[in-house]
């Protein structure tokens, strides 16, 4: 089974230090949902994690070995989704999945192509450019992206921006299947019920490090909230 | 090899495709260069031979500027949706961006030039439609492309890229400018090969440096 370790990553901005010596592990078959406040360094750890950019300290293992950004395959093991949807607006939804097909030197034969986007919700969308897609539809588009060359690692940053209820249960559903497979998957997220119903485990990243890990084992929504408002904003939670 | 061939090609052809339909780059580029052309037209209406003497100087001034324009916005839609991370992740080596990126906008510099030429001719009575000529401005797009290209991946992550660009990529330029200049003028003069070879053999070697040397740097020049 995959497993992703971070140890002991630093990353900083200037003087302002985003990722203090954290330490993080992900398993496969599991879904580990990343919570934390606006600024914590979120979508920093996925860019870190992903090899898109350097920490300035710590090392990450893949299955044990050291991952080596400079070796040609280490970054085609993550399929990632961020803020920005990563599609070209003048290449139709299918031109773009064969693009970056053709980039990671994928098979994408026409029934697969259909099956992909039939999944995320596009199967019966007219072939028009990506820049007429409403925001939602470019987030279905930009998952199916991050899913086209079987990775073993998917980082989801915010995945439900945009998407409409049908969406968020398709995504869900989504996550659900790639579990299954054994993939290892990190979300980030503000949306405490999504997560609730997509989580294995809660990681709470606060102050540059995982201040928490919580098994997502029997907890309520309330449950959820509390803790992390315990361990996010504990003086107000004492004072109230 | 043969992987990083078509990843490269795949990566022109999307260029293409892109600027084919949204043409960003060359309305833009032909825009700014028939302007220019007519500004110079009209400025030396009366001098017949300056004009002959100035027309080297003058075509490789539309072509620049308006390819700077081009440069500014090769790798736009890449910043704009974030798909220059994509890219990061997908290809098998970062080298490949750049030189995909080379052969779209030295594509894109010679659609330029083979518009601007005949327009130049017709606006200025005189014939450019002279082998060595389009030799000297190949070698003179291809090292302007190869220098510009790497300018280009550097600046587009910057807030300043319009203004850091130019300045930039201009010093940079000084051999591109002086050779093609040189070698252009002594082909429109008549002068035989020999009386300019050595320009045309400084633009190949800074050519093939100039894009050696930016495939070996660019994995670091775009990285933070």
């Amino acid at each position: 089974m995959t497993q992703l370790e971070a140890r002991a990553i630093s990353k900083r901005y200037g003087t302002q230090r985003v990722l203090d010596h954290l330490d993080l592990a992900l398993n496969g078959g599991e879904v580990t949902c990343l919570l934390g406040p606006n600024g914590a360094g979120k979508t920093t750890l996925l860019r870190v994690l992903s090899g898109l950019q350097r920490s300035q300290a710590g090392e990450l293992l893949l299955d044990g070995a050291r991952l080596d950004f400079h070796q040609p395959d280490a970054r085609r093991q993550f399929g990632l989704v961020m803020h920005q949807p990563f599609l070209y607006e003048h290449l139709t939804g299918p031109e773009n999945l064969r693009f970056y097909a053709r980039l990671y030197q994928a098979e994408l034969p026409e029934a697969q192509l259909r099956q992909l986007l039939t999944r995320v919700g596009l199967g019966k969308t007219r072939p028009v450019p990506v820049r007429s897609y409403s925001r939602g539809m470019k987030q279905r588009l930009t998952i199916a992206r991050a899913l086209l060359h079987n990775p073993r690692i998917l980082l989801l940053d915010e995945p439900y921006t945009g998407l409409d209820q049908q969406g968020c249960q398709l995504l869900n559903l989504l996550i659900g299947e790639e579990q299954a497979n054994g993939r290892v998957i990190l979300a980030t997220t503000h949306e405490l019920n999504h997560a609730r119903q997509i989580a294995s485990l809660f990681a709470v990243l606060t102050r540059g490090k995982i201040a928490a890990l919580i098994p997502n084992v029997g907890l309520s929504l309330d449950d959820i909230q509390l803790r992390y408002q315990q361990i996010t904003q504990p003086e107000s939670v004492a004072a109230a | 090899m043969k992987n990083w061939l078509k990843t490269a090609l795949t990566l022109v052809w999307k260029d293409l495709v892109q600027e084919w339909r949204s043409r960003d780059m060359l309305t833009a580029m032909l825009s700014f260069a028939v302007l220019t052309l007519f500004i110079f037209n009209y400025a030396m209406e009366l001098n017949p031979a300056s004009r002959s003497e100035a027309a080297a100087g003058i075509i490789w001034v539309v072509i620049v500027f308006a390819g700077t324009l081009g440069l500014n916005r090769s790798f736009t839609a890449e910043q704009d949706q974030g798909c220059f991370d994509a890219l990061v992740m997908a290809v098998p080596e970062l080298s490949v961006i750049y030189v995909a990126k080379l052969i779209t906008n030295l594509l894109v510099m010679l659609f330029l030039t083979v518009l601007v030429i005949p327009i130049y001719s017709l606006l200025y009575n005189q014939s450019l439609f002279m082998p060595m000529l389009w030799l000297v401005l190949l070698l003179g797009a291809w090292g302007y492309s190869a220098t510009g290209t790497l300018i280009a991946g550097m600046t587009v992550q910057t807030r300043m890229r319009d203004l850091l660009l130019p300045i930039l990529l201009f010093p940079l330029l000084m051999p591109v400018n002086m050779a093609v200049v040189k070698a252009a003028g002594a082909v429109l003069a008549g002068s035989a090969l020999s009386g300019y070879a050595s320009w045309v053999n400084l633009l190949l070697v800074y050519d093939i440096i100039m894009t050696v040397l930016s495939i070996l740097v660019f994995e670091y020049v775009i990285q933070e």
